[in-house]
């Protein structure tokens, strides 16, 4: 032979052992990472929030002694700013700590002195004066590309004066809180000196003639509390007034009419009288955050009652404070809600009642500020230290909770297995629970399991022991190729052509369940009778199921023709309607009898396939043992190859099981996709999968819902490959035992 | 007694159960037929050019309208019929039901006129008079409203030809505008030459798109002037341009084999026409186009992958618990749901490779992503990753199956394992290969979900592959038949309008799929009886 | 015990032992030798390692994940499991014809000349001189000598036995190795591939494995009969089989065992 021949080959053999083998393990173990990948999408749904100290200094230019009032910074982490009694404010650099500008509040009447300051929404200021009046300002950060200096961004601040309210004639009130909401409607509340209430409204009516004329009224609200109002907070939209006393009540106004403001309930919200010391709104104005002076941190929002109306509920217990609480207030981005005693600052998420974060430094906070993104921070001391952390809360409102438990969510009744990612609005509680998903996929996959598991397992035992081997070499192949139909197709005629067929004529569907059974046994029965008869006895066997057919289509046909009428005599007419009268269940035209029948019909394929290689791989010997012994036909495959066959049976079973649950497009368009969890099989539902192609195109990347739909993905990978992994394994066995591939 | 004992007897022996079975093997076979026996039926007809009734009804009105189907009313106390009534525009709805007892009279009137329009449907309907642009309007016959029509479209295919070359000189300009971002993202000089010679061509193309679409407009107009008058059934006047009009005929005067010649037609133009009315109507080739290059690229990347990973599994690799885990594992992808391939693409494909290219190579034009979105390319890579097992495991069924003398009778003779593996044992698995491969496409060719969310589309505005460079655009988004029918099915605003239209798609794509995968397990069958029944 | 030596063998084997995966032993140390240009027969009852012995002259072994070769074969001077010994040019030194008639699904031609193609040859009249000179030294020229473009798949059991040994006589072996060649064949073609062996003695060595000792005895030169693993007893075939020096070989001969 040829030597240079000789080393090419060989060569080449080499080259090509070491590129199928690269090639051959990067394929399979690139195809393992699916897993890993999807995986790693998911997992910072659980990653523990972090913060971190970025900047600290001692409060620049602090000569005049004036107490800080409250701080505030961009969104950025640049520009920060103090607000001290004086009415001034000076902004400084928040990474070294130097002055920038300054700027001097002053009320309408010119006094530079404050009491107070409270502050709301996005940096908006409610400053009340000394001599009584009240102004709400808002700081401005906008960010500002220099086109000249290589578009380099730089934050621009401002402020704006919102609202101003006059001086009451009483003089300076104890509290004050108010409001200006988008229709310029102005709302005061004063908490006097006496421990009453008084409320000032100012709002812009249409005239009769068309023309906008500016009402006002001041009225004295109604009080009926034990105890002395301690703390109050009004909605952003000057709404809803709650005020907290210090026997542990809380007291609900509704100032919506300007004329009769409403005192809607009183509520003692602790059976201990403990002393309620804050009062805040989370972001959407709907739950009431409470801060006890017990250091307790619940949540609250009206419930509807059928005894008592709407009142004041217990939802949610967030992580306390070992000190009485000082005060909270709301994340500006999601339903995270900030708590603040002399130990520190704390985040906790309302929905998941998950502890976030917690700033403590070692000297006492007295002041501090949230970034409108929620992740900054920053705090004064007692001793003029100022901080700014940056804080790291990438999916605040998954926990384990609120992914599988029940989770009370605002404007609920009662805790709820809900899922609805996302509304209209910002300020929208996503409701991220995948039981109702998982529900849904079980459901659906044991309705369609019920259809389909008898007919392919007593389909593939016909084929593989009682056909004639002329049919099986039809039946066969032709049940395979029925694996191949497109589910989009069997989804599509469910959705568009079974679902209504079966709503006109529900009556006979279910009267066919009845007959078909009933005409089976009836004309079995005839047969055998008839097969006494000297000249049927030469009938051959193995044409069972083509004799049978018309019987099974005469059936249909007679409960078609019969289904009509009995619905008329027996459900006056509409089954539809009594279903809804007398059973209260409410029949959806894409429920799980449509489920049933499509996804029946794409795993039957499956099951039957793999049934029957197991039923045919039985040694034929094991058959010709039992028929020799006296056994009949059906004894036999009953009592000796159904035995043998069942792993392969079970694990067709499974795989087709693994099917059903991933299928996505039957579901996705012959259900309803409601995620309601009902075991009622004439509703829908919304199955993981179908779940998934509904909410990705919209989801946002990274975001929580992307995250969490990744985790479902994971959780039906999972589902699948367990399924899968037990059927394959014991398959293999299978297969080692009677040594066919 | 002996009645018990008999009973007893007859279940022990179980011949009922025997015809039980073959009852539950009847019904999944009938439920079969049924399902292809309604797509066959709904499938089939659409394209008959069936003839159009008048009927006059007791309340005096008339209808004109092609018979869908006949049903018992809701109160069973006769049958009412569906028409299909057209005329979209003037009474809203294309269908209405009718009971039988309403109608007085039924005609075939030879008149009668069936209308496709470029919008609103069809329109049936009686021609009433022809306007050449002159603003009134003379009586005429169907052979001058055919006349007329002739030269419509002789004007209509220039305004097309202009068209192409409109499009030419958009995409010319859109490419500049992508190289001047580069160069604004690159910080190039505003007198740089490169700019300067972009800018004057931009400056070219501009003003040869202006005057191109001012020749357009000119030329539309004129070939929009012609109009036709025509009479509906409830005596409505329509004026319609001839433009608009996308085919006339007249059912009731047709012969047989004149419907024949209009059916096939139709089926011609449903393959090489362009959909309209939001797909509705009109012809499925981009969605043809889009899944036959969707399964071709899918091929490219799935077949060899496919076929190696086996190679290497049963050639090369130790055959050990290991193997044995990785066997029971890429079993297992292939019962792996689709949708959940399809979010791994997403996530792996599209916002990761995809954005790393776009930040890579394409900086400049982000935040519009070029590959970081749905696009032929990541389908492709999704279904091929989908399609990877099946070609795996029947790949090395077919390799297993060789038997082992083949490999020992090659060595023997001095082959190296690389020279067995092409001399031998690839030829002798072919047919297992290919048996994997349709059964990957045909899996590809039905498979939607994963497509819906890595760049599927409704109607995508240019095909993958054009006459620009590079010709092969893999990063566009595409149609695809399975989509077409979820889209039209349940996306369109007029589901019963749509119906046909789907039915039309479902039997294509059936049949493609039926086909496909008929082909690969005859040729597993014949392979399998060669090596059971081999001749050793 | 026997160990026959002989002036010039072919192939020499020296205290060879082969160990299966899981260190199961095959053979126990086997020395023999071959003469060339005769034929030597290897017989025994099953399981006592003559297959794995021959499988051992071409390295077919090597094909078995796990085992374990000591001792050496020594094919004309040269040590067959060396490192440096060529496996692929010492299985085309050293052909093998299997138990199992095992022709490639291609045309009897390109069956015949498939060693030719691996080595690179692509001379087409080489390739019709090959053909013609291996089919009628393996006996079937006459037979197929019409149909040599037709499936080899289509030919008879013992044609296709034939047909493997022309394929391997095709690459010009020094020794043909003959894996019971006869054992899924009937009568009849059992004895045209007798004919064959007998005819080919002259230009080869060949080594047969054979449970049927009157097989042995018609067609082989030398005899070697081993029993679990070792070897019993060499020697002449006429006077093995007439006058067996070891009782277990009079034993298996007379058909005692086995």
């Amino acid at each position: 032979m040829n030597p240079a021949f000789l080393k090419k080959i060989k060569r080449n053999d080499r080259i090509a052992a070491w590129i199928i083998t690269i090639g051959g393990m990067a394929v399979i173990v690139s195809v393992v990472l699916i897993l890993l990948l999807i995986t790693k999408v998911s997992l910072p749904l659980f990653y523990s929030p972090d913060s971190q100290l970025y900047t600290s200094f001692q409060l620049p230019g602090d000569k005049t002694g004036k107490q800080v009032f409250t701080l505030g910074m961009d969104e950025y982490l640049e520009t920060g700013y103090i607000v001290d009694s004086g009415g001034l404010v000076r902004f400084f650099n928040v990474t070294d700590g130097s002055g920038l500008d300054n700027y001097q509040f002053i009320s309408e009447s010119g006094s530079q002195s404050l009491v107070s300051i409270q502050r709301y929404g996005r940096l908006n200021h409610v400053l009340h004066w000394n001599d009584g009046s009240v102004t709400i300002e808002q700081v401005k950060f906008s960010p500002f590309f220099d086109e000249n200096n290589n578009n380099l961004r730089s934050i621009q601040h401002s402020i704006e004066r919102q609202a101003a309210f006059a001086a009451p004639a009483t003089g300076r009130s104890e509290q004050v809180v108010a409001r200006i909401n988008e229709e310029d409607r102005q709302v005061r509340v004063d908490l006097l000196q006496n421990g009453t209430l008084r409320v000032s409204l100012t709002e812009e009516v249409e005239s009769l003639f068309g023309a906008a004329e500016l009402v006002e009224a001041t009225h004295q609200l109604e009080n009926t509390a034990v105890g002395q109002i301690t703390t109050m907070i009004l909605s952003n939209d000057g709404i809803q007034l709650y005020a907290g006393t210090n026997q542990g009540e809380i007291l609900r106004w509704n100032l919506s009419d300007i004329e009769t403001p409403l005192l809607e309930e009183v509520t003692q919200a602790f059976s201990d009288h403990r002393e309620i010391t804050a009062l805040n709104l989370v972001f959407g104005d709907v739950s009431l955050i409470v801060g006890d002076n017990q250091g307790g941190l619940t949540t609250w929002f009206p419930v509807r009652n059928s005894d008592t109306g709407w009142k004041l509920t217990l939802i949610h217990e967030l992580t306390g404070h070992a000190e009485p609480i000082r005060s909270v207030s709301p994340t500006p981005h999601d339903k995270s809600v900030v708590s603040f005693a002399s130990g520190g600052v704390q985040i906790s998420h309302m929905t998941s009642e998950r502890f976030l974060v917690g700033i403590d430094p070692p000297e006492k906070i007295s002041h501090y500020a949230l970034t409108t993104r929620g992740d900054g921070m920053m705090t004064l001391t007692e001793q003029g230290q100022l901080s700014s952390w940056k804080l790291d809360i990438p999916h605040p409102e998954i926990s384990f909770k609120t992914l599988f438990g029940k989770v009370w969510y605002e404007g609920y009744s009662e805790p709820a297995w809900a899922w609805q990612s996302s509304a209209g609005t910002d300020d929208y509680e996503p409701k991220l629970s995948l039981s109702p998903l998982i529900f849904g996929t079980l459901k659906g996959t044991f309705y369609a399991m019920l259809f389909a598991v008898p007919l392919a397992i007593f389909g593939a035992i016909y084929t593989s022991q009682f056909a004639r081997p002329k049919f099986k070499g039809v039946v066969k192949p032709a049940v395979e190729v029925m694996a191949a139909i497109p589910t989009v197709i069997i989804g599509f005629l469910a959705a568009l052509w079974l679902a209504p067929l079966i709503e006109r004529s529900l009556g006979s569907m279910f009267l066919s369940l009845i007959l078909i059974p009933a005409a089976l046994m009836i004309s079995i029965a005839l047969w055998q009778a008839a097969r006494k008869i000297e000249p049927l006895k030469r009938v051959e066997r193995g044409f069972e199921f083509l004799a049978i057919a018309p019987v099974i289509i005469i059936a249909v046909a007679i409960a078609a023709v019969l289904g009509p009428g009995l619905e008329n005599w027996f459900f006056a007419g509409d089954l539809k309607q009594w279903l809804f009268t007398e059973m209260g269940t409410r029949y959806d035209p894409r429920n799980c009898i449509i489920i049933a029948f499509a996804m029946g019909f794409a795993v039957i394929p499956i099951i039957f396939t793999i049934s029957e290689d197991a039923l045919s791989n039985v040694p034929p010997s094991l058959k010709a043992a039992s028929l020799a012994l006296g056994a009949s036909r059906w004894q036999t495959v009953w009592r000796v190859i159904l035995p043998s066959a069942s792993p392969g049976i079970f694990a067709g079973t499974m795989i087709g099981f693994g099917r059903a649950v991933g299928e996505t497009m039957i579901v996705l368009m012959a259900t309803g996709n409601t995620a309601i969890m009902d075991l009622s099989i004439f509703n829908g539902m919304r199955p993981l999968s179908a779940n998934i192609a509904v909410e990705i195109p919209e989801a946002p990347v990274d975001g929580s819902l992307y995250r969490t739909l990744f985790l479902t993905a994971v959780i039906l990978f999972v589902m699948t490959f367990i399924v899968n992994t037990v059927a394959e394994i014991v398959r293999q066995r299978l297969r080692a035992k009677y040594g066919r591939f | 007694m002996t009645k018990m004992k008999y009973m007893n007897r007859y279940w022990r022996v179980g011949e009922p159960m025997v015809w039980l079975s073959g009852a539950a093997l009847a019904v999944t076979l009938l439920t079969a037929i049924v399902l292809l026996a309604v797509i066959m039926m709904n499938g089939l007809g659409v394209f008959w050019p069936s003839e159009l009734q008048e009927l006059r009804l007791k309340d005096g009105s008339q209808v004109v309208g092609k018979l869908i189907r006949s049903e018992p009313t809701s109160d069973n106390s006769g049958l009412r019929r569906q028409y299909k009534i057209a005329n979209r525009d003037l009474y809203g709805l294309d269908f209405r039901w009718i009971d039988e007892d309403q109608i007085v009279s039924e005609q075939t009137p030879d008149q009668l006129l069936v209308l496709e329009r470029v919008e609103h449907g069809d329109f049936y309907g009686v021609l009433k008079g022809l306007d050449a642009g002159t603003g009134n309007a003379l009586s005429a016959t169907v052979d001058d409203l055919s006349e007329a029509l002739g030269m419509v479209e002789s004007e209509l295919g220039q305004l097309s030809e202009l068209e192409d070359k409109l499009k030419a000189a958009s995409y010319r300009i859109e490419q500049i505008r992508l190289k001047t971002l580069k160069l604004d993202f690159q910080n190039v000089a505003e007198n740089d030459p490169d700019r300067q010679k972009l800018n004057d061509e931009k400056q070219v193309f501009s003003q040869k798109f202006g005057n191109l679409v001012e020749l357009q407009t000119k030329r539309t107009e004129k070939a929009r002037q012609a109009r036709a008058i025509f009479v509906a059934a409830n005596g409505q006047e329509s004026e319609i341009v001839l433009a608009d009009i996308f085919q006339v005929y007249a059912p009731n005067q047709m012969s047989i084999s004149d419907k024949v010649v209009f059916y096939l037609k139709k089926l011609a133009e449903l393959f090489v026409g362009e959909p309209r009315e939001s797909n509705t109507e009109g012809g499925l080739f981009p969605a043809i186009f889009g899944t036959v290059m969707l399964i071709f690229v899918m091929s490219l990347f799935s077949f060899p992958l496919g076929v190696v990973a086996a190679i290497y599994l049963r050639e090369y690799a130790k055959d050990g618990i290991l193997v044995r885990i990785v066997r029971i594992a890429v079993n297992n992808l292939a019962g792996i749901p689709s949708i959940v391939y399809g979010i791994f693409g997403l996530g792996f494909f599209i916002y990761g490779i995809g954005h790393g290219i776009d930040s890579f190579f394409f900086p400049e034009r982000l935040p519009t992503p070029t590959f970081g979105t749905g696009g032929l390319l990541w389908a492709s890579l999704t279904l091929a990753l989908l399609t990877v097992p099946v070609v795996i495991v029947s790949t090395e069924e077919a390799l297993g199956a060789i038997p082992r003398e083949m490999r020992e009778g090659s060595y023997a003779l001095g082959s190296t394992k690389f020279q067995t593996l092409v001399r031998i044992l690839l030829p002798m698995a072919s047919p297992g290969i290919m048996t994997g491969l349709i059964l990957a496409m045909a899996r590809a060719a039905g498979e939607v979900a994963p497509l819906m969310i890595t760049g599927v589309v409704k109607l995508a505005p240019a095909l993958p592959i054009d006459g620009n460079f590079p010709f092969f655009h893999l990063d566009r988004k595409f149609m695809h038949l399975g989509f077409h029918i979820y889209d039209i099915g349940f996306q369109s605003p007029n589901v019963e309008a749509a119906k046909p239209m789907v039915f039309v798609t479902t039997l294509l794509l059936v049949l493609i799929v039926l086909i496909m995968s008929s082909v690969a397990i005859h040729l597993r069958n014949k392979m399998k009886k060669r090596y059971t029944f081999g001749t050793f | 015990m026997t160990t026959s030596r002989i002036e010039n063998p072919i192939i020499q084997v020296n205290d060879l032992k082969f160990y299966y995966p899981g260190n199961a032993r095959a053979l126990h140390g086997i020395d023999l030798s071959f003469p060339e240009k005769q034929v030597t027969a290897l017989i025994g009852p099953s399981g006592c390692g003559k297959s794995t012995l021959i499988r051992c002259f071409n390295r077919m072994n090597d094909l078995i994940d796990g085992c374990r070769i000591e001792g050496e074969v020594i094919l004309e001077g040269e040590s067959i499991y060396d490192q440096n010994t060529d496996i692929i040019e010492l299985r085309r030194k050293v052909g093998m014809v299997f138990q199992k008639s095992n022709p490639f699904p291609k045309s009897i031609y390109e069956n015949v000349i498939y060693g030719l193609r691996i080595a690179g040859e692509k001379d087409k009249k080489l390739f019709d001189e090959r053909v013609e000179t291996s089919l009628k030294a393996a006996a079937l020229w006459d037979e197929v000598k019409d149909r040599l473009q037709e499936s080899a798949l289509g030919l008879s059991g013992g044609q296709m036995q034939r047909l493997c040994i022309a394929r391997a006589i095709a690459v010009n072996p020094k020794v043909i190795l003959m894996d019971e060649p006869c054992s899924a064949l009937d009568p009849k073609s059992t004895a045209r591939v007798e004919e064959t062996i007998k005819e080919l003695r002259d230009d080869y060595t060949i080594i047969i494995v054979t449970h049927n000792m009157q097989q042995a005895a018609r067609v082989s030169d030398h005899t070697a009969f081993l029993f679990e693993g070792n070897l019993i007893e060499y020697g002449l075939t006429d006077q093995l089989f007439v006058k067996p020096q070891n009782q277990q070989t009079e034993d298996y001969i007379t058909g005692r065992f086995g």
